[in-house]
């Protein structure tokens, strides 16, 4: 809905010269951009309140210009990825109330931290018998990060990576994948996403793209659908657009019917052009003019600029190898991964990469044959995402990008189904990566099961408030009046793992 | 570590202390820390250990400690409490603590000797203004001029003479013209209308289109779409086909704003009918189509977030508060305890959802009238503690009741006693004939199959008398007779296989077994059918006497009867459906195959259910009593009455808030901004009217009209200052307003994303106007030609072009973004949608104009099209542009070699025309749909 006023809307009513105004018509307005650059609106809450939408400039020095967020959907098991836990080999087929660990089953988190959606659902259990590690640990470079056997390539990149191994959130079921990206439980319904607060307070880089890209196929509404890239109370115009990687057709309209020709839509623009700007010698006041004369102008270099950013053939064969785009279990993802360092590469500031989507609760959802579906699903995207770190760094735009790999939740010590693993909201890992961040490192610890997240917990907005903080801006002087946030909201910068 | 930083702190709190005593201000710096972290618990709503923190006077006097603050900061209250250095819990409860910085600050303030100004104490929150009933205040004043003619205007004029400002003149005839059919019907006038309308030199002339245009129908489409923003309209949201939020159907509730509307049905009654019309209109079934607003908010797997919605939405929607923010802890800033809030909810507590049978569709998941019903009177109503639902305060239920701020006195609860068909819903006449309609027909198609069967059992009997009187040739493989899976359906074939004259005689004789099967199972479905309609006449016999009022003297004994018929059909079916087990086992083992031993288990282990069933429904019937079961379900037959008597008190003149809250509503959509900035807020923390006296003189003017919107709509659209020129050309007046707060010219707007659609749509006179129905594939939208708001639209299932052009957030869009985006561009420049219609319209204009392009006959077109789709002609450099653009796009149409298609996916469903010069004007068609001027209403 709208505000009060549309913070970054052009007020229609902000005075201007009017010869300075026919100065900026001369000039085709270079350097104006869309909503930050025209004049902010003000009022917004009477006579004694300052407030201001975002200029679009950092609040302070930031340490990255981009971010490269993957999400990998239905809950990637923290034991077989980055968080590994001897301890169950060791207990393995045990219940755990017999092991010595079995105070975890009666530490206060499993209350607290856990607000249930769907009671007595058949999913979102603990599980009492351990279920052994289906996959090896080694320590990988020279920092000696323990990283499984199902990303040997990503294992390569360790001297890159900070893993936080102390991730909670509250949501036993899917729904935690809305809350992943909000900060909100879903049954407090959808807020602002991570991308949507970036896109607020930052500016353009480029103007001819999107500034918050959204790759791959979004979460499905079981469990937040479009609300997880989405703007809500921000207003829809800084929600993730969602871009395809086929060139011949990257959004919806970036084409018009094949029965037109290039010349004669470029000559409509021209004279929608010099139309639109007798209009605004008519109206030297109306800004909405300005903003929709340069809505067309971006509107047509977007229609180059984005089937040019992501059309892959440009790369090289190395790189094509690189991210994987000559095998079959690897091109998809690869792909997504290649088009978003394009993205970031030409100044995009979020993009959001989805993994694992299958319109229901997501493919990492290994309830049964963990080990079969998880290392398929590693296999996708190993490769990928350490192309993606190393093409990065030698570009060196790694300094710039902050690379988040991400999932809702993680999975139980002990099994469910015989060969599987149920939803775990009490303890996971999520891995970050690039602008301001250390490598090698591993943050915070579950105990010794895996099970709840022991010393220095972090909540999922800890992890939003590291990428604001790396991106330069405060998550307190983004608050839009009427839209009290509370103080979970804001999280903290996990400080540990910033330069 | 805190002694270390009580030390730190101390350092820290001393170089400040000295430099900056001076310097601390009570108002610049220290009210709006005490604002922002204290004054929720200690402020005028809540005293926290009788402490406000709100006023310098409430801080020396202090609370059940004593003064919060003592001569040096160290020995402050309020210190000890915001560090954690006193015996105080650390304050802020359950929030971050205050930085290093804030408590320097404080220090430094308290050990300057807490300086403050003279300061007002702080009102009391239930005195604030919309709190209070609005009275009608004396028309101003005013010095007789244009400005004094109309009440609105009169209101507006004493602002601008205060602010020193000078309205604007009257708009231009076509700019007004155009402005009040796109805000009252949503569509522009015709070139027709335009010239009819700038001819009538009549004073009246623009109240005459006025009048018009609200009788027209689109004006109920216009407004509905506005209403169903407000009212959260959203189709059904799942995953796959399960219905997760709101329900299947309620396309019903949007045919019902737009019927109400046009028909200027009150907006008090609109409100109550929404809210409860099951209960102040039970027997009106059209008005439960209303209810809707409340179904919208159904939620799967929580009956808390479905609660919790309504009673959000219904507070915000009809009295601008914000009880939501209570659910958790009291109001921070209205005096709403968080206990009203619970009470609040348990107007609802009752209800569910439900849907009704429709004529002509028996099963309810094609189509059915959803609404709203009590269903259970008693569920009990819990606060829960920190709003969390695992944690309900049982010790106290609590009962139905409105925030005493707003004047709860006068509620008063009453059962209501349902009329039976409302609470019986089988007991409407369409069900029962549609019943029995079926009943007959079964019956019907039973008798004739009984015919046709016997007459070929009587055609098998002859061919084996006949294959008898002749030599039999050798025998052929029996084909076989079907498998078991087939005999699986209730009834064999209905045509024994076409049996050549050289059958044999095995043959023959397996035909004539088929035959004499089959002829049994049709007199036994036969039976069943019958046995059937005599049970559905006896219930609507008997459902006739027991519903009545009072109940019929022999409705016993019709029950007893109807019971009775049940059980016979009962029984009859259950014969019938062993008959075809039977027949199953036959076929079973006479089919053989790989798979016979496993069909004839299965057909067998069918054959003994089928028999148990019999045998149940033969001793039902041996002992049926008076109980028969019903057409469809019987609901509880009175209902709590609870939300009727919300109704009442939300759709009266008595409370503060109704009237006012609507009437802003009505102001925005006309203006462009509201009188009230925060339209669904209008408590402490919203804001305040710019015109508060104008809008309670609107508000009690609303009610004493009888709250017709049209009344409202015709007067706010009559003033003076709506019919102003939207050009701000004014040095002064920019000066001191320049965001037109007190409206001295009208706002330009930008379209909502339906206007544009379906003007795009009108002015090349392709939009379909039927008008209601089941909502449209989302995904057509684009070739159907249906006004907008008949698509489906929920949170994910939207139309793409409506969704560019910011389309209401069904979660909540008590007001619309309007943005200005690239994509905004893309959607109407590249649409399949706006390219059919620009080559449409230059079609069509090109056959009225009936000329050859010449130069002459150029400018007659560039001026027809301008006046078509913006309704004014071009300017003479505009026509010159537009000349020479259709001259140059001819001559590059004519060398179609030299250009290059877009290698484009996309088809379009109006072809480009072959002739350049043609195709030249479709550009130019094209241009101008995409024209500032047509997006937007000056």
């Amino acid at each position: 809905m709208r505000r009060w006023r549309q913070p970054q809307s052009p007020s229609r009513n902000t005075r201007l010269p009017r010869r300075a105004f026919l100065a900026d018509v001369g000039m085709g307005f270079t350097g104006l951009a869309l909503g930050e650059m025209l004049l902010g609106d003000g009022i917004a809450r009477g006579a004694t309140s300052a407030w201001q939408p975002p200029d679009g400039r950092a609040h302070h020095r930031p340490r990255a210009k981009s971010v490269i967020w993957i999400f990998l959907v239905g809950g990637m098991s923290h034991m077989e990825s980055f968080d590994p836990k001897p301890a169950l080999n060791e207990f393995g087929g045990q219940e755990i109330g017999n092991t010595p660990h079995k105070d975890v089953l009666t530490a206060s988190f499993v209350e607290e931290n856990l607000r249930i959606v769907v009671p007595d659902d058949a999913n979102g259990h603990i599980r009492h018998k351990l279920f052994p590690l289906q996959v090896a640990f080694q320590k990988r470079g020279q920092s000696g990060l323990e990283i499984s056997d199902w990303f040997p390539h990503l294992g390569s990149c360790a001297d890159d990576l900070a893993i936080v191994r102390s991730m909670w959130t509250t949501d036993n079921n899917h729904g935690a994948q809305l809350q992943f990206h909000t900060g909100r439980h879903v049954l407090e319904g959808q807020f602002p996403t991570i991308g949507s607060w970036v896109h607020y307070g930052l500016g353009s880089i480029n103007e001819n793209l999107p500034r918050f890209v959204v790759l791959g196929t979004p979460i499905a509404d079981c469990c937040g659908g479009i609300g997880a890239h989405g703007a809500n109370y921000l207003g829809p115009e800084h929600s993730g657009v969602q871009l395809g990687v086929d060139p011949a057709a990257p959004l919806p309209f970036a084409m018009p019917s094949a029965d037109v020709y290039r010349e004669e839509q470029q000559a409509e623009f021209t004279l929608l052009n010099k139309l639109n700007k007798l209009a605004a010698v008519e109206y030297p006041e109306d800004q909405d003019i300005r903003a929709r004369i340069k809505s067309y102008e971006l509107a047509f270099h977007m229609q180059t600029a984005v089937p040019d950013v992501v059309d892959c053939a440009q790369e090289t064969e190395d790189t094509h190898k690189l991210y994987g785009l000559d095998q079959k279990e690897t091109e998809p993802f690869g792909r997504q991964c290649l088009v978003a360092r394009r993205l970031v590469e030409q100044g995009v500031r979020f993009v959001q990469i989805f993994h694992g989507s299958n319109g229901g609760a997501g493919a990492w959802d290994a309830h049964g044959n963990l080990k079969t579906s998880h290392s398929t699903l590693c296999g996708q995207i190993d490769r990928p995402i350490a192309a993606l770190i190393q093409d990065l760094k030698r570009r060196g735009l790694l300094d710039e990008t902050i690379v988040v790999i991400g999932t809702e939740f993680g999975r139980t010590p002990g099994t469910q189904n015989s060969n599987g693993r149920d939803h775990h909201p009490f303890g996971f890992s999520v891995v970050m990566a690039g602008g301001g961040l250390k490598g090698g490192v591993a943050h915070g610890a579950t105990d010794a099961l895996g099970f709840h997240a022991i010393e220095n917990r972090h909540y999922v907005t800890d992890v939003h408030a590291t990428v604001l903080d790396l991106m330069g801006l405060d998550p307190r002087r983004l608050e839009v009046p009427g839209r009290k946030r509370l103080d979970i909201d804001f999280g903290h910068p996990i400080r540990e793992i910033m330069a | 570590m805190r002694l270390a930083g009580a030390i730190l702190l101390a350092l820290l709190a001393w170089a400040p202390a000295l430099c900056a005593a001076e310097s601390v201000d009570y108002v610049r710096d220290v009210k709006p820390i005490l604002e922002q972290h204290c004054i929720r618990c200690h402020g005028a709503i809540e005293q926290e250990s009788g402490l406000r923190l709100d006023h310098i006077s409430f801080m020396r006097q202090g609370g059940v400690r004593g003064t919060a603050l003592a001569a040096s900061s160290d020995k402050s209250v309020l210190i000890q409490a915001v560090d954690g250095s006193g015996d105080v819990e650390q304050m802020p409860l359950e929030a971050d603590p205050l930085s290093d910085e804030q408590i320097a600050t404080l220090r430094a303030w308290i050990d300057a000797g807490a300086p403050a100004p003279q300061e007002p104490l702080p009102a009391d929150p239930r005195e604030h203004w919309s709190f209070r009933k609005p009275v009608r205040p004396p028309l101003p004043e005013t010095s007789p001029d244009a400005w004094s003619q109309h009440p609105i205007d009169r209101f507006l004029a004493v602002e601008h003479q205060r602010q020193g400002l000078t309205p604007m003149p009257p708009a231009e005839k076509n700019l007004l013209l155009r402005r009040v059919y796109l805000d009252l019907i949503g569509l522009p006038p015709t070139p027709e209308e335009l010239r009819a309308f700038q001819a009538d030199a009549s004073p009246d002339a623009y109240e005459k289109v006025v009048d018009r245009l609200l009788a027209s129908p689109r004006y109920g489409e216009r407004w509905g779409r506005h209403w169903m923003d407000v009212w959260r309209y959203s189709d059904w949201d799942g995953y796959g086909q399960e219905v997760r939020e709101s329900q299947p159907h309620i396309w019903r509730w949007r045919d019902w704003i737009v019927e109400s509307l046009n028909a200027d049905k009150p907006y008090d009654r609109m409100v109550a009918e929404m809210l409860a019309a099951d209960e102040i209109a039970p027997a009106d079934e059209e008005a439960r189509r209303a209810t809707v607003f409340l179904v919208r908010n159904w939620y799967k797997s929580h009956r808390s977030v479905w609660l919790d919605n309504t009673v959000q939405h219904t507070s915000k929607a009809f009295l601008g508060i914000t009880l939501n923010c209570a659910r958790c802890h009291n109001h921070m800033y209205d005096p709403i305890a968080q206990r009203e809030y619970y009470q609040f909810r348990a107007f609802f507590e009752p209800h569910q959802v439900r849907t009704d049978r429709v004529p002509g569709q028996s099963d309810t998941k094609h189509d059915g009238l959803v609404h709203a019903y009590d269903a259970d009177a008693d569920t009990p109503t819990y606060l829960f503690e920190r709003g969390n639902e695992a944690k309900p305060d049982k010790e106290n239920p609590l009962s139905p009741g409105v925030p005493a701020v707003l004047g709860g006195d006068t509620l008063r609860i009453a059962s209501v006693e349902l009329p039976p068909e409302a609470y019986y819903p089988g007991l409407r006449a369409f069900v029962q004939q549609e019943t029995l309609a079926e009943a007959i027909a079964s019956a019907d198609t039973a008798r004739k199959s009984l015919a046709t069967r016997s007459e070929a059992l009587a055609a098998a009997r002859q061919k084996l008398a006949a294959l008898a009187d002749t030599a039999s040739p050798p025998a052929a493989k029996s084909p076989p007779a079907g498998n078991g899976a087939e005999a699986e359906s209730a009834e064999p074939k209905a045509d024994p296989p076409k049996q050549e004259a050289t059958t044999g005689k095995d043959e023959l004789q397996v035909a004539l077994r088929d035959a004499e099967r089959n002829v049994e199972l049709a007199e036994s479905e036969t039976l069943a059918t019958a046995a059937e309609l005599v049970a559905v006449r006896a219930k609507i016999a008997a459902d006739a006497a027991t519903f009545a009022t009072p109940p019929a003297a022999n409705a016993e004994e019709l029950a007893r009867e109807a019971s009775r018929a049940e059980g016979v059909a009962a029984v009859e079916r259950a014969r019938h459906k062993v008959l075809v087990a039977e027949n199953g086992v036959e076929r079973a083992k006479a089919a053989g195959g790989d798979n016979a031993k496993k069909n004839i288990e299965l057909a067998e282990s069918k054959l003994t259910a089928a028999r148990q069933v019999r045998e149940t429904a033969q001793a039902a019937l041996a002992k049926s009593d008076d109980s028969y079961t019903h057409f469809t379900q019987v609901f509880p037959s009175s209902s709590t009455g609870r939300r009727a008597a919300l109704a009442r008190w939300i759709a009266s003149e008595e409370n503060p808030l109704t009237a006012r809250v609507a009437v802003n509503h009505i102001w925005m959509r006309h203006f462009g901004d509201p009188l009230v900035q925060s339209v669904f807020d209008f408590g402490r923390n919203g804001q305040e009217p710019t015109h508060p006296e104008l809008l309670d003189w609107l508000a009690v003017e609303f009610m004493e009209q009888g709250w017709r919107m049209k009344s409202l709509h015709r007067l706010i659209v009559t003033s003076a200052a709506y019919r102003m020129a939207s050009t701000a050309r004014d040095e002064s007046n920019l000066a001191r307003d320049p965001e037109n707060r007190y409206l001295w010219h009208a706002n330009a707007r930008r379209m909502e994303a339906e206007v544009v659609r379906d003007s795009t749509l009108y002015v090349a006179g392709a939009l379909d106007e039927t008008m209601g129905g089941p909502e449209l594939d989302q995904n057509t939208g684009q070739e159907v030609a249906r006004r907008s708001l008949y698509f489906r639209g929920s949170k994910e299932k939207k139309m793409t072009f409506l969704d560019t052009f910011d389309r209401a957030n069904v979660t909540d869009c008590y007001r619309r973004s309007e943005t200005i985006v690239p994509q905004q561009a893309l959607a109407m420049v590249n649409s399949p949608l706006s390219l059919a219609q620009a080559r449409r319209l230059a079609g069509t204009l090109a056959d009225q104009l009936q000329t050859q392009p010449t130069p002459e006959s150029e400018t007659a077109f560039i001026a027809a099209a301008f006046e078509r789709v913006l309704c004014r002609p071009p300017s003479d450099e505009e026509r010159d542009a537009c000349l020479a653009f259709l001259a140059e796009q001819s001559r590059m149409f004519a060398d179609p070699a030299k250009l290059a298609a877009f290698e484009s996916e996309e088809e379009s469903d109006v072809p480009p025309a072959a002739d350049p010069h043609a195709r030249a004007r479709e550009n130019l068609l094209h241009v101008l749909l995409n024209h500032n001027d047509f997006l937007t209403v000056r």
